[in-house]
């Protein structure tokens, strides 16, 4: 099969595309880039496009099991305004995002900071370490992490009581005071192994000319950091900031799994709230309309992420 | 050349997602076994295919013991093939929930009236199961309680559950230990029974030993095992958990607030501990390996199933009262069928219902295998001449303390919830009137 450029002469810029091909050319390489974008446009459209439209419209309506929906307006989201219990867990939500998504993000970029520069096999060995909590499933973390709170024979209470850090046991997340912050801890361990392989692989591209200069020229280590290989690693930065803030707005498992949203909804995030309103209430409408906010949230944030972060990358 | 081969890529992998997509539709069965005597099945032409979804109820759980069922089973019904899937407490609920709104739920589901006649039963979503109850069936069952005769049936009159046994939750001590700390004069070991003076006594006496980490947990980090606490609550000072005709949740009355009220002391006084980290498995656990010297949540099953980790005689007991009158949680267990609208395969369930619970002979093995106690009382002792002859025998003797079967009100869904949060509460400090007020309200509401 010949191209048809190939045998046509050429008649002009206007049968011509921008790129040196015809337009026939250019259509035909159209239809192929979107016949292979298609089965993850199926995927993305069945599981993404679609269940967010019905999310939408479902918010509007008192929806439950076994019952024809009710059309309730924006009931829903007075209703959620007026949820003692949903203002909890968004601010527990917030708190997580707050403290999560700095540290995460600080953390990795130091840990890659000492490790990029090491031979390939050390390099790959903390990498691996890090990366460990990602690959690890899920339920095998929280109960690890569960036996290490345990309030009788954890490790943590174990070892805090030997050093001299606590007199007693403490109840770690039976208290409302530090359930939330065992959360966050395990989030931290569970959420640091993807940016630090990143920020490795962003570090590492950084040209190596452009740092040489600027020692040459008498830059310091920190000048050096932040004049020339901050910028180069910024759109990375930018990347785990957005997913670190997505997937920290998004922690359910680890609730689920360890603390059911206690002590005294100490724990309860917008996801978990969602998910017990919808699975353990069957209120889904209201459920949805939380989703709906929780994605507003989500996607106000990373805008203006983008934004502030965007602005160094021009 | 090259545009060929991207096309026919982009042809091939679309296929597949949908053929993926076609996976995923039939995941209600992915993972489960179809058990059948094979060559018969597939050898009629008019094969009857349902399925059955269990909740982890004795060895109900276990793949070859249910497998064994059903091939006895298709011994009398070749054309009947009878897929399993094995749900857990823990995801089991969200499940069934997520194939209700698939509209691909099982068609079969083996649990108790809570789920099949208040919750799904009463959302019109299962079959009248009126005529598997006939005078016999019903009269055979009524002879060992009536409150399972009407647990089964909705508040429209309807059976929607057939039951195959049932047991009364009880609590368990570890024996050595109060014996060698001397808080074994506080039970009176010939009826199993304490008041709740001794059983406060017990407590501290276990405490001041310092032999034991913690005398008992009030779990409360979730709602597996609720029924243990309810009834430590309920029994302390005689409270009732609803009202006679179970049409409000009652825990806020003054006797419950009294209890709730000496738990709370107990608890300041580290004579036991109300945890929110924990659910009733975690307690359970904390019993078996000698953490705690007590747990709330026994049962024969339980017995069964952490007999080979302890190292001490578990003491199964009734839960302490003010006036002697035990009023245990009872638990039944027995089948319901989702209305699917396929005639075709609704007789075929009841087919195989009639056969894992009326059979003379299938039937005291089914109720074996859940490690409880048959509804039948035709079916006499189904342990007889078992190596759980003794053990059984035991927790028979709590069957007649078995209270008011309660859990068949509605809201009660929400109202486990509530409960488990309301102990946190008052765990926690709070006042606990206020807390029980809170929980009343919460649940009620949840009625409807």
């Amino acid at each position: 099969m010949t191209t048809s450029a190939t045998k046509q002469p050429v008649k002009g810029p206007s049968k011509r595309s921008g790129l040196g091909i015809s337009r026939a050319e250019a259509r035909r390489e159209t239809i192929a880039a979107y016949l292979f974008l298609l089965p993850f446009l199926i995927v993305f459209v069945g599981f993404v496009l679609i269940p967010m439209v019905m999310c939408l419209w479902t918010s509007f309506f008192d929806s439950t099991m076994a019952r024809e929906d009710i059309f309730v307006g924006f009931g829903n989201y007075i209703k959620m305004f007026q949820d003692d219990i949903f203002w909890k867990a968004l601010m527990n939500t917030a708190l997580i995002v707050v403290v999560a998504v700095p540290t995460v993000t600080a953390f990795s970029l130091w840990v890659a900071s000492a490790i990029y520069k090491m031979k390939a096999a050390s390099c790959s060995f903390f990498r691996c370490i890090f990366y460990l909590p990602v690959v690890t499933g899920t339920v095998a973390v929280t109960v690890v992490w569960k036996w290490m709170f345990n309030n009788y024979y954890g490790i943590i209470n174990y070892v805090a009581k030997g050093v001299g850090v606590i007199d007693n046991n403490v109840n770690w997340l039976g208290n409302p005071k530090t359930a939330i912050w065992c959360i966050i801890l395990i989030l931290f361990t569970t959420s640091i192994g993807q940016p630090i392989v990143l920020y490795v692989s962003a570090l590492g591209n950084v040209d190596a000319s452009l740092t040489e200069a600027a020692q040459v020229d008498g830059a310091t280590k920190l000048q050096t950091f932040w004049k020339i290989m901050w910028p180069q690693i910024t759109p990375t930065t930018l990347y785990i900031l957005v997913i670190t803030t997505i997937n920290s707005f998004q922690c359910f498992a680890l609730i689920q799994l360890l603390t059911s949203g206690g002590p005294n909804h100490a724990t309860d995030t917008i996801m978990y709230y969602i998910y017990y309103q919808a699975f353990k209430l069957y209120q889904y409408g209201y459920g949805n309309a939380m989703g709906v906010i929780l994605a507003i949230i989500i996607a106000l944030l990373s805008a203006l992420q983008f934004k502030v972060a965007g602005k160094g990358n021009d | 050349m090259k545009k060929a081969l991207a096309l026919v890529m982009a042809g091939a992998m679309a296929l597949s997602m949908v053929a993926c997509g076609g996976g995923s539709t039939s995941t209600a069965t992915s993972g489960s076994t179809a058990a059948s005597t094979g060559t018969s099945t597939a050898s009629s032409g008019a094969a009857t295919e349902i399925t059955l979804w269990t909740y982890p109820i004795g060895s109900w759980q276990k793949e070859e013991t249910v497998n064994g069922f059903i091939a006895e089973f298709n011994k009398q019904y070749p054309d009947i093939k009878v897929n399993v899937e094995y749900l857990d407490y823990t995801n089991g609920d969200d499940k069934v929930t997520t194939a209700i709104e698939a509209k691909n739920t099982p068609d079969i589901i083996f649990e108790g009236p809570e789920r099949l006649v208040s919750n799904w039963g009463a959302k019109g979503l299962m079959v009248d199961l009126s005529d598997l109850w006939t005078e016999e069936a019903t009269a055979d069952i009524s002879k060992t309680s009536e409150a399972v005769v009407n647990a089964c049936k909705g508040a429209d009159g309807k059976y929607y559950e057939y039951p195959l046994c049932m047991t009364a939750h009880n609590m368990a001590i570890n024996y050595e230990l109060f014996k060698e700390t001397g808080a074994l004069q506080y039970i009176d070991e010939e009826t199993r029974t304490w008041t709740t003076d001794n059983f406060v006594k017990a407590l501290e006496t276990l405490r001041d030993s310092g032999k034991v980490m913690t005398p008992a947990i009030v779990y409360c980090g979730g709602q597996g095992g609720d029924q243990g606490t309810r009834a430590l609550v309920n029994n302390l000072y005689s409270g009732t958990y609803t009202n006679a005709d179970h049409t409000a949740y009652t825990a806020n009355s003054a006797e419950n607030v009294k209890a709730l009220e000496l738990l709370q002391k107990l608890n300041n006084e580290k004579a036991l501990t109300f945890d929110p980290a924990l659910q009733a498995s975690d307690e359970l656990q904390m019993f078996a390996n000698g953490t705690a010297a007590m747990t709330f949540c026994w049962n024969a099953s339980n017995e069964a199933t952490y007999a080979e980790q302890v190292t001490f005689t578990p003491y199964a007991m009734n839960f302490p009262t003010d006036d002697g009158k035990v009023e245990l949680c009872g638990g039944i267990w027995g089948f319901g069928i989702f209305d699917n609208g396929d005639d075709a395969k609704i007789e075929a369930a009841k087919t195989f219902i009639k056969f894992i619970c009326d059979d003379a002979t299938q039937g005291p093995a089914s109720v074996q295998a859940t490690g409880f106690f048959p509804v039948r009382s035709s079916f006499g002792n189904v342990y007889a001449g078992t190596e759980d002859e003794t053990r059984m025998a035991t927790f028979q003797t709590f069957l007649p303390n078995m209270g008011d079967y309660y859990n068949v009100t509605g809201g009660w869904t929400e109202q486990r919830t509530a409960w488990w949060n309301m102990l946190q509460e008052v765990g926690n400090g709070s006042d606990v009137q206020a807390a029980a007020d809170k929980f009343v309200e919460t649940s009620n509401a949840a009625i409807g």
